[in-house]
């Protein structure tokens, strides 16, 4: 069928893209990314098996409405906490990428954390890049279902403990696990497993870095938040340019007579490289660079005009997202650092000081000086601080004793012989761990006595008690609509009050 | 103005574009709602005659409303954004 006039073939644009193998590496920031992972999952598959106080220390108890977090304990009530704590994630994240790039994407994104799991028990099965790329070539052997089937059955056996792990923070882990084998969970404890579990093997196993390029929203924004002084990972034009093999006697441009490029022409280098690697599909280029005609690029004639980059193009092989950071700043970059560490093994190799590529700023790449305290920087920090006092002064001084009021619906008030009454719903919460003994009592009107409930009450342990209560004024001392407030004592515990305005209505004053 | 028509997306791109950010957006309008308001207390309004007792249905059923309310609203810019060639397209 021939396309609508007017629109480009489907197959055009839309080329289907190749499987990215990333090649392992060793070095600073890839050991940085084994602790973060250790760490990270560490806390994820860990915390539901610890107990604080004879519970689970972590446990997210929907069906109570109370989330317990080590010490503390977060009622429906305390949700401005979790409110101010997502806005906090957010500040931190604007504070860290406008100082640091994307600090998260490389090494706190979850999905960043998984695929590295992932990729490891991917090696341990199908071996090193290579291997794995010739296995992926290779027809079906025995050897290669063996290979393929023990990779699937780890990753599919992660993935199940990693959505048990998950539900563990919202049941009781321990009770969960032992009605596993009894076949006892209920349906949504079942859907939630399967559905973490299968979310985990798809996004790490299978989506990988399409995930941070085409479902991330913050891989879209994060750029807003960049300017010419953020760090970034970068390859240095001026250094590495005219790229290209050599003999192994040259030395660095640091250490030779050529020097660092000039800008405009590194600037060149770059965008020539770039169109080229779009033409020929060695890497994958968004960037602009690649839609411009090839601009004259400085080519070296003699040795000693090469610049340090051998285009051994390693840098690329390691990449997670497949692309060639030596094309620039693009957004599929995650900041992994995975580069740094493979170029400067090569670096090492050739007897180069290390950091063609290398986390720097815009500013300083192109020779300029870089500051680190600049007014969004300034300003993002301070929110942060600000909000982290209030949050932490917040959570520690939370009342332990809730009162609300609700008015009757049905009648403003009644008449009875002994006066005029209102009645009100009250729902008290006891954040204690004990029952506690409470009085309620009426400040704010003359007059107005607490017929019901007279005597003192008790509510038990961490629980929320809906109690009728009935005001009472005798006849003709109120007139019209009273302002009062309802307070609540504990009985042991006097400094422990709880007070909420309400209204008292009573018939208003006869005309004259 | 240009004249470019962008080619049709593949259907699991479109998909995606709906789905994904709905339910992005229906989750966290769950956690604000369900976090003022108890499930449980819902199903003693009387307008809502057939809302759950159990509140993991009643957490359950809202997401699945706001979900679809979101998914809806993804859809319309979806089709809003539709250009005009594919509603003229010549049949065969």
């Amino acid at each position: 069928m021939a396309a609508p006039q007017g629109t480009v073939e489907y197959e055009s644009i839309y080329k289907s893209e190749g499987k990215v193998y990333p090649r392992e590496v060793s070095g600073t920031f890839q050991r940085l990314r084994t602790a973060a992972v250790f760490w990270l999952l560490g806390m994820f598959y860990l915390f539901p098996w610890l107990s604080w106080d004879g519970r689970q220390a972590v446990l997210f108890d929907l069906p109570a409405r109370r989330f317990y977090i080590f010490g503390l304990t977060f009622w429906p009530q305390d949700f401005i906490f979790l409110a101010l704590l997502l806005i906090m994630a957010g500040l931190a994240l604007f504070f860290f990428t406008a100082l640091a790039g994307r600090l998260w994407c490389g090494y706190a994104c979850p999905q960043t954390v998984w695929t590295e799991v992932f990729l490891w028990i991917e090696r341990l099965f199908e071996g090193d890049r290579h291997q794995r790329m010739k296995l992926d070539r290779a027809p079906w052997t025995w050897k290669k279902f063996l290979r393929k089937g023990g990779k699937h059955l780890a990753w599919v056996l992660f993935a199940a403990w990693t959505g048990f792990t998950f539900v563990g923070f919202f049941t009781p882990i321990r009770e969960l696990g032992g009605r596993l084998f009894s076949l006892e969970w209920g349906f949504w404890e079942s859907f939630w497993a399967v559905f973490y579990g299968f979310a985990t093997w798809g996004n790490a196993g299978f989506l990988r870095e399409q995930v941070c390029k085409y479902m991330c929203p913050y891989a879209r924004f994060q750029g807003a938040m960049f300017d010419r002084d953020t760090l970034i990972i970068a390859y240095d034009p001026r250094r590495g340019e005219p790229r290209g093999p050599r003999r192994r006697e040259i030395a660095s441009v640091l250490e030779r007579e050529r020097g660092l490029l000039p800008l405009a022409a590194a600037q060149a280098a770059v965008a020539f490289h770039a169109w080229q690697t779009a033409q020929k599909g060695t890497a994958r280029v968004t960037t602009g660079l690649a839609d411009q005609p090839p601009p004259a690029a400085p080519k070296a004639s003699r040795p000693e005009e090469l610049g340090d980059c051998i285009d051994c193009t390693i840098c690329i092989q390691v990449c997670p997202t497949g692309i060639d950071i030596r094309n620039g700043l693009q957004y599929e970059c995650i900041a992994c650092g995975a580069c740094i560490d493979a170029c400067d093994g090569v670096m090492d190799r050739l007897g180069y000081p290390r950091g063609l590529i290398r986390y720097t700023t815009q500013n300083l790449v192109e020779g300029g000086k870089t500051r680190i305290l600049r007014p969004r920087v300034l300003i993002y920090g301070t929110l942060l601080l600000s909000l982290a006092g209030l949050w932490s002064y917040g959570v520690f001084h939370r009342s332990d004793l809730g009162l609300d009021v609700l008015r009757d619906r049905n009648a403003l008030y009644r008449e009875t012989l002994a006066g005029i009454e209102n009645s009100y719903t009250l729902k008290i919460s006891n954040r204690l761990t004990e029952p506690r003994r409470l009085r309620l009592s009426v400040e704010g009107a003359e007059g107005v006595i607490v017929v019901e409930p007279a005597e003192a009450f008790t509510v038990g342990p961490d629980r929320v008690e809906r109690l009728p209560a009935t005001l009472r004024a005798a006849h003709g001392t109120l007139h019209g609509v009273q302002q009062i407030r309802l307070v609540l004592t504990d009985l042991e515990r006097p400094e422990h009050r709880a007070v909420r305005e309400t209204r008292f209505f009573a018939p208003e004053e006869p005309l004259r | 103005m240009s004249d470019f028509d962008h080619p049709p997306r593949p259907l699991v791109q479109r998909l995606g574009a709906i789905l994904w950010p709905s339910f992005f957006a229906a989750g966290v309008a769950s956690m604000v709602f369900f976090a003022a308001i108890d499930p449980a207390e819902l199903a003693e309004i009387s307008a809502l005659p057939y809302w759950p007792e159990s509140r993991e249905l009643g957490y359950t059923l809202g997401f699945l409303l706001f979900w679809t309310a979101t998914a809806a609203s993804s859809t319309f810019t979806w089709i809003l954004l539709r250009p005009a060639s594919r509603f003229n397209r010549r049949p065969g």
